[in-house]
């Protein structure tokens, strides 16, 4: 089976979750909270709206700031994490994510400007 | 040997008849001083029957009295004359061409008793009295212009009843104005004021204007009241200045100017009589200037009435002649000024023309303001800012969250100037900056957020969006209008907690000046650096070749002479401009390079400064890689390849040998910011998608 890294995945906020159950996503947002299990998390997006993060492993370390999660959507609206990537608040330009907001609301306006292949293609 | 006077000659002189080669006395002669132009004589003439004292020399004729030929008693011979009438009912006989027949000591005295002719009948036993009085008999204009008095002749005559009469004159009268309108109050009392004769001492002669103090006014034209109509000089106790209305008004005081109030509405160049009353909106403070023509100063204001604004200039002279008499929020009666197309550039204000002020226009406080709207203004909620175009002038109200400290900028110009940005947040949420410069800047006080509410200021895509105050615009503090007082409830429940977003980012670069955003591909397409100036744009580019070979030239040594020297190959090296050899050299950069874009690419030059930014070493460093060691050398321009960075350039069509190119030099070299060219480029999808 393809993995997960190797097919596009759009990027969304959590208004578009609802859009792209049973696919694979990529979503940037503010870590929350942290469940006391560590199996699962909320991430805040650009426009404030919260999701549910699940793991497979529980967490190893304290995670803050933000995140940029890589799974597939259940059915219920949680993003079941594949892989996690978190951005350095420390290092570099912090990240904007109103502004990574924006860009979002660009992309899924004008899709035939920024179409996503279910195919990758070369 | 006395010679035959032409009796009843001042009579009928008086009465505006024709009468040529009449033969007259000269009883007393005396000059007027006038502030601009030759002096003018006054003569007091006698035609052996009567006396009179209203008659000028025409300019032409001023040699006579200074080669002492026109002496009081020489008898003269009046050949031509031109009678003019004042607004106020005076007349006055200007005396076009005149002969002396016989000199003062041939006569020898006056000749008979000649009566001071009373133009109404009335006797008048002070006909001397008045030349203390009207020291300033000044001439409306040069004796050729026409009466100004019929032109104002208009209604109500009311106020003159003893005038009108025994005139057989052109009957003006010249307060045109209903007498509750018009006379400021010690005129009121009087039109008995208006003597009979001209000449009157009487105290406030027949100003129109509040300046009653003032003697002799004597103002051919329909005083509007402008202070320094006619005399510059004269009357001392009145000063002329703006400032002598107030203390001098006394209740309404209306122009005496000849028409009725007409509407802001009705005013074009083409209607030269005309009054209005409005109120002033917006006043801007006096900016002096000085080119190459000279110096000026100049102020502004904006007036509105029932019907609409207009925007009136006034300068120099007219400076400091109304600079303190208009109040922004106060009414005035204004007339007399100059009407021309509006220069839209300037302002924002609705109206086809706009006014001038000159020597004879008149603004006269009214007391009378209702009717009159207030201030008006078109508000812009900031969140709408994005959309509107830059360089429109936009007024804006909103809470000033936060203010910057007075930074001081010294322009192009050398001109060091005073500069402020306030954040002002409104009800959408959004901020922007607003820019005050000079004397507002620095008095602006932005302690307890006050609402700001800016008028006719100029928006800019400065740091994305944000506003300027214009010399034009006004900058009102918690004004007293409805939208300030939502704002400021809004904000004390909620606004200030309100994280809102500014349009206007943090200006990372340029100091005040705009960037302009352009494409490499605009280049083209827009022929720019065609003109006669060069131009400036930024643009983010990335850098896809350096040409390393070449790229260091060894240049003078001394202190800001960079010119390329010769080697000598005597271990000198020759510099052309400073005319002197020396044992050295500094290595200087002149790289040219390649930059390109999504739409296209573009051959630019790199001087040592960017140069060395872009490369990241020093000229001297590079030479001596360049001679050391080659591959450290390479690696530079290796690692300068394929960055992108923010430019700006500057673009001019160049002519070398018969040759056109356009030739682009990149004046700073900055790292991108990549929010605020995300932002930048989400405004600009969104503006382009609309």
């Amino acid at each position: 089976m393809a993995s997960i890294i190797d097919v596009p995945k759009p990027r969304i906020n959590c208004s578009l979750l609802s859009q792209h159950i049973s696919r694979p996503v990529c979503f940037v947002g503010r870590v929350e909270k942290v469940h006391p299990t560590g199996k699962t998390f909320t991430v805040s997006d650009g426009e404030g709206k919260v999701a549910t993060v699940e793991l497979n492993e529980p967490l190893e370390e304290e995670l803050s700031g933000v995140v940029e999660v890589i799974g597939m959507v259940s059915n219920k609206g949680a993003i079941m994490a594949n892989t996690y990537n978190l951005l350095r608040e420390d290092k570099g330009i912090p990240f904007d994510l109103e502004l990574y907001n924006e860009a979002l609301k660009v992309i899924h306006d004008f899709p035939q400007h920024y179409p996503f292949e279910v195919a990758a293609s070369g | 040997m006395s010679v035959k006077l032409s009796q009843g000659a001042v009579e009928a002189l008086c009465r505006g008849l024709e009468v040529r080669d009449s033969v007259m006395q000269l009883l007393n002669i005396r000059q007027i001083p006038s502030a601009a132009g030759p002096p003018r004589y006054r003569l007091m003439m006698s035609d052996g029957q009567h006396s009179w004292s209203s008659f000028l020399l025409a300019t032409q004729l001023n040699h006579l009295p200074e080669d002492n030929l026109l002496v009081p008693n020489c008898v003269c011979k009046v050949k031509k004359t031109v009678t003019n009438t004042l607004s106020d009912g005076r007349t006055v006989v200007i005396v076009m061409d005149m002969d002396v027949l016989q000199s003062a000591d041939e006569i020898g005295g006056k000749i008979g008793n000649p009566t001071p002719y009373d133009k109404d009948g009335k006797t008048s036993s002070q006909q001397d009295t008045e030349t203390e009085v009207s020291t300033s008999f000044v001439p409306p204009s040069p004796p050729s212009a026409a009466a100004p008095g019929p032109s104002y002749s208009n209604n109500s005559r009311a106020l003159s009843p003893p005038r009108g009469s025994g005139r057989g004159f052109v009957g003006k009268s010249p307060m045109k104005a209903p007498p509750s309108k018009f006379s400021p109050s010690p005129m009121k009392a009087s039109p008995s004021k208006f003597q009979p004769s001209p000449m009157k001492a009487s105290p406030s002669k027949f100003q129109p204007s509040p300046m009653k103090g003032s003697p002799s006014k004597f103002q051919p034209s329909p005083m509007k009241g402008s202070p320094s109509k006619f005399s510059p000089s004269k009357f001392s106790p009145s000063k002329f200045s703006p400032s002598k209305f107030s203390p001098s008004k006394a209740g309404s005081s209306s122009p005496d100017s000849s028409t009725k109030v007409i509407s802001i509405a009705q005013l074009n160049p083409y209607q030269s009589k005309w009054t209005i009353r409005a109120r002033v909106t917006n006043k801007s403070s006096i900016r002096n200037w000085s080119n190459s023509k000279g110096e000026g100063k100049l102020f502004s204001f904006e007036i509105l009435d029932e019907s609409g604004e207009i925007r009136i200039t006034a300068f120099n002279k007219e400076v400091d002649k109304f600079y303190t008499l208009v109040e922004q929020g106060k009414v005035y009666y204004i007339t007399k000024g100059t009407l021309k197309a509006a220069n839209k550039q300037y302002t924002t204000v609705k109206n086809d023309y706009e006014m001038t002020l000159h020597a004879h226009s008149s603004i006269v406080p009214c007391d009378d303001g209702q009717g009159i709207p207030a201030v008006h203004c078109d508000f812009v909620p900031i969140a709408e800012l994005e959309n509107r175009d830059k360089d429109a002038i936009i007024d804006v109200i909103g809470v000033c969250k936060s203010a910057d400290d007075v930074s001081r900028i010294t322009t192009k110009t050398s001109r060091e100037v005073s500069k402020r940005a306030l954040n002002l947040i409104d009800t959408t949420g959004k901020e922007v900056a607003v820019t005050l410069w000079g004397e507002e800047a620095e008095k602006f006080d932005a302690s307890g957020q006050p609402v700001v509410a800016v008028k006719g200021a100029r928006l800019s895509d400065f740091g994305g969006r944000s506003l300027s105050a214009l010399f034009s615009s006004t900058v009102m503090v918690n004004p007293d209008i409805p939208e300030a007082f939502r704002l400021r409830a809004w904000f004390d429940r909620e606004g200030y907690a309100a994280n809102s977003q500014s349009l206007t980012e943090t200006r990372s670069m340029g100091s005040g000046a705009r960037m302009n955003w352009k494409a490499l591909s605009d280049i083209k397409d827009e022929e720019m650096g065609h003109g006669e100036k060069a131009e400036y744009f930024s643009c983010v580019a990335t850098v896809v070749y350096t040409r390393k070979e070449n790229c260091l030239y060894p240049a003078c040594p001394s202190a800001d002479c960079n010119k390329k020297v010769i080697d000598q190959n005597n271990g000198l090296y020759r510099c052309e401009k400073c005319n002197r050899e020396y044992p050295n050299f500094k290595y200087r950069l002149l790289l040219s390079a390649n930059l390109a874009d999504f739409g296209d690419n573009q051959w630019v030059t790199f001087f040592q400064e960017t140069a060395e930014v872009l490369l990241g070493q020093s000229a001297e460093t590079l030479g001596e890689l360049r001679e050391t060691d080659e591959a450290a050398f390479d690696r530079v321009f290796q690692e300068a390849n394929f960055t992108t960075h923010i430019f700006k350039n500057r673009v001019k069509l160049e002519t070398y040998n018969d040759e056109s190119r356009v030739k682009v030099t990149v004046m700073e070299v900055q790292p991108v910011d990549h929010r605020d060219y995300s932002r930048r480029l989400l405004s600009n999808i969104r503006r382009l998608a609309r």
